[in-house]
């Protein structure tokens, strides 16, 4: 036993140590990288799975036509809306290929979406809102072609299309909140940083926030695209399944979409519904854009994003006096909290059950709760103590007091009234 | 379901959980009474809107009250009330390691999407935080109590790390401690530790038939039934204990 014992110990030592021993050479490596380019984050080029350059996944349909690239990993499950509306899901990988099974064609109705109906139908739940929210969770993506780097940590070329896509909202007449927050470095951090940020952006009030990226997929051509008489970085939204409110966010991007289609088609490259929260549990009204890829020029990425500020407003309604905006309540959006409701009872029984043991434990523990534990929390419950010498004094005495006034005691009876 | 994954689903499980009580029934564990659990927990919610600045300039920091502040007074709390310096020491431990796994989990994931790693593609990294921290937390602290204090400063401590980085690499940066409020994976992490260590310890426990209690030290298991812990100044004999 205290060989054992004594083993065990060793070996968390070892693992401590060993643990310890790798953060100090891994930072110690990052430090001796050369610096010149700006870019701090050279270990990745060791590992796999480069978001920003090269490696991207390949969408494609049972045929083997190519329905979409980009920069992020694809897994099972994953789901994608391509420009005609035709709505797949991921069912095979082969190395960077996704094939993708055909589920149908996605119902994108641009009835709710024309402004004038919404006026008529419009459901207000968030009365009062304000403004549209921009923040930025991986403040590096940059533009090469413009910004002459993939990745300006602290400064990316993603701020100046955001703030781009700001502008014109404010020229439609919105409150915008542009947060340039940075979220430095790139890493699985970036989200639990931005959460801050787009935390701090709901507590102002916004109706709906965008989080701004661009893609990584090298070809350049495979995002530009010819829309109104100019040549724009085309579009695309990312709505994490990951959350509760993927239902209530996917409607939102469709809708968003089907006024861009409606106005300038093709300027949206698809809807993928990707593994991730992307920090949109927080907001019902909540989507990730993705502006063109690192090879675009900044200035087509600026254009594309300005025609979609322009359809905007057949999403979110005409803004109101001081630019605010009223969201109206979906179907979707009830999908979302009956999912909480139901997931909350049975996640709840199961924790019941596990901790009580049994489901005649688990029953007599609600019992209790509804029993004891109310009364317990506001205070109304009795004082279980042993008595002591002080209590029996205590007690004399108010035999003593209850003699002493009897007569008063008819007056105490009418004075509770 | 719905078109929800059954990650989504699982997700939510533990997102209701948090919000709708679970929260309340964490700090019960940590020698608090139902009501300053209850308590505890609307000064968080109330918190959450308050942040304090710290530093301003090229790198801006702050702490949110509800998110950073109360968490880090609990724990220290906890760590003050604890019974035998074995404990503060493993949950004094637990956290550096907490914030040394997640930290290495950062640098393999740097320049990545955060999802694609192996073995991490699952969830996103505000729930694998909280899982990942509770765990490690609770394997180095081996208590619910030593879990908590693990997971709270361990987040904290990577902060701490993410404010030294922009400092060494003099970029401009934000850091906001606990800035999401109590929905921050501050806050997230202590209360998923806690849990994961009642489930693990419960489970265990059941399957072995009772805690072990051959080799321990004698006056460890008299207070097997009770835990070790320092009374309070104005505390008196005979009171009863929080503990269940």
């Amino acid at each position: 036993m205290s060989n054992f014992k004594w083993s065990l110990k060793y070996w968390k030592g070892l693992v401590f140590v060993v643990l310890i021993l790798t953060i100090v050479g891994v930072f110690y490596q990052q430090k001796n990288e050369p610096r010149s380019n700006r870019q701090v984050f050279n270990l990745t080029e060791l590992l796999q799975r480069e978001h920003t350059q090269g490696d991207y996944s390949i969408l494609v349909d049972e045929q083997g036509n190519v329905l979409d690239k980009m920069a992020r990993s694809v897994y099972l499950h994953d789901e994608f809306i391509a420009s005609d509306n035709r709505r797949y899901e991921v069912v095979r990988i082969e190395g960077n290929k996704a094939i993708c099974h055909l589920l149908g064609l996605e119902k994108i109705s641009l009835i709710k979406v024309n402004s004038t109906v919404l006026k008529e139908t419009a459901l207000p739940v968030q009365a009062g809102n304000k403004a549209v929210g921009i923040y930025y969770s991986h403040s590096d993506e940059s533009y090469v072609p413009s910004d002459g780097n993939e990745s300006i940590p602290g400064n990316g070329g993603v701020y100046d299309v955001g703030t781009a896509f700001a502008n014109s909202l404010e020229k439609e007449g919105y409150a915008v909140i542009n947060d340039t927050t940075p979220h430095e470095p790139h890493d699985d951090g970036s989200y639990r940083r931005s959460r801050r940020t787009a935390i701090s952006l709901l507590k102002k009030g916004v109706a709906a926030i965008f989080d701004v990226h661009r893609d990584g997929v090298p070809d350049p051509n495979f995002y530009r695209r010819n829309i109104n008489g100019q040549t724009v970085a085309t579009l695309r939204f990312v709505v994490g399944r990951q959350n509760q409110n993927m239902s209530a966010n996917l409607d939102f991007a469709k809708r968003l979409k089907a006024a861009a289609d409606a106005k300038y088609p093709g300027l949206v490259r698809g809807i993928f519904l990707g593994q991730g929260s992307y920090n949109q549990d927080l907001s019902p009204r909540a989507v990730l854009i993705e502006a063109g890829t690192h090879t675009n020029s900044k200035e087509n990425a600026i254009k594309g994003i300005n025609l979609l500020a322009d359809v905007v407003p057949a999403v979110l309604g005409t803004p109101g006096a001081g630019g605010t905006v009223r969201t109206q309540s979906t179907a979707a959006d009830w999908k979302g909290v009956f999912l909480v409701i139901l997931a909350f009872i049975v996640g709840g029984a199961a924790y019941l059950v596990i901790s009580a043991g049994s489901w005649e434990n688990a029953l007599s523990r609600v019992r209790q709760i509804t029993s004891i534990e109310w009364v317990n929390l506001l205070g109304w419950q009795q004082q279980r103590r042993p008595f002591t010498k002080d209590d029996k004094q205590e007690i004399a005495k108010k035999e003593l007091s209850d003699k002493e006034f009897k007569n008063n005691n008819e007056r105490a009876d009418w004075q509770k009234d | 379901m719905f078109g929800y994954t059954i990650g989504v689903l699982l997700l939510v499980i533990v997102f209701g959980l948090i919000y709708f009580g679970l929260a309340q029934r964490v700090l019960d564990r940590l020698y608090l009474s139902d009501k300053v659990a209850l308590s505890l927990l609307v000064a968080m919610i109330v918190g959450s809107f308050i942040n304090i600045p710290l530093t301003g300039g090229r790198i801006i920091s702050s702490i949110n009250v509800g998110g950073a502040l109360i968490p880090l007074g609990l724990a220290i709390y906890v760590l003050y009330r604890a019974g035998t310096s074995r404990e503060v020491g493993r949950a004094l431990l637990g956290s550096v390691i907490t914030a040394g796994v997640l930290f290495a989990i950062n640098i393999v994931t740097r320049g990545k999407e955060a999802w694609a790693v192996y073995a991490l593609r699952l969830l996103d990294p505000i729930f694998y935080y909280p899982l990942i921290a509770g765990l490690v937390a609770y394997l180095v602290g081996r208590s619910r109590r030593a879990a908590f204090v693990g997971a709270i400063l361990g987040v904290i401590l990577l902060d701490i790390a993410d404010l030294i980085f922009y400092v060494n690499q003099g970029l401009r940066g934000t850091v906001a401690f606990g800035g999401a409020g109590i929905i921050d994976v501050t806050f997230m992490s202590g209360v998923v530790a806690v849990s994961l260590a009642e489930a693990i310890g419960e489970a265990r426990e059941r399957l072995q038939g009772g805690p072990v209690a051959e080799g321990h030290s004698k006056s460890l298991l008299a207070n097997l039934q009770q835990p070790m812990q320092k009374p309070l100044p104005n505390e008196t004999e005979g009171e009863e204990g929080n503990d269940e």
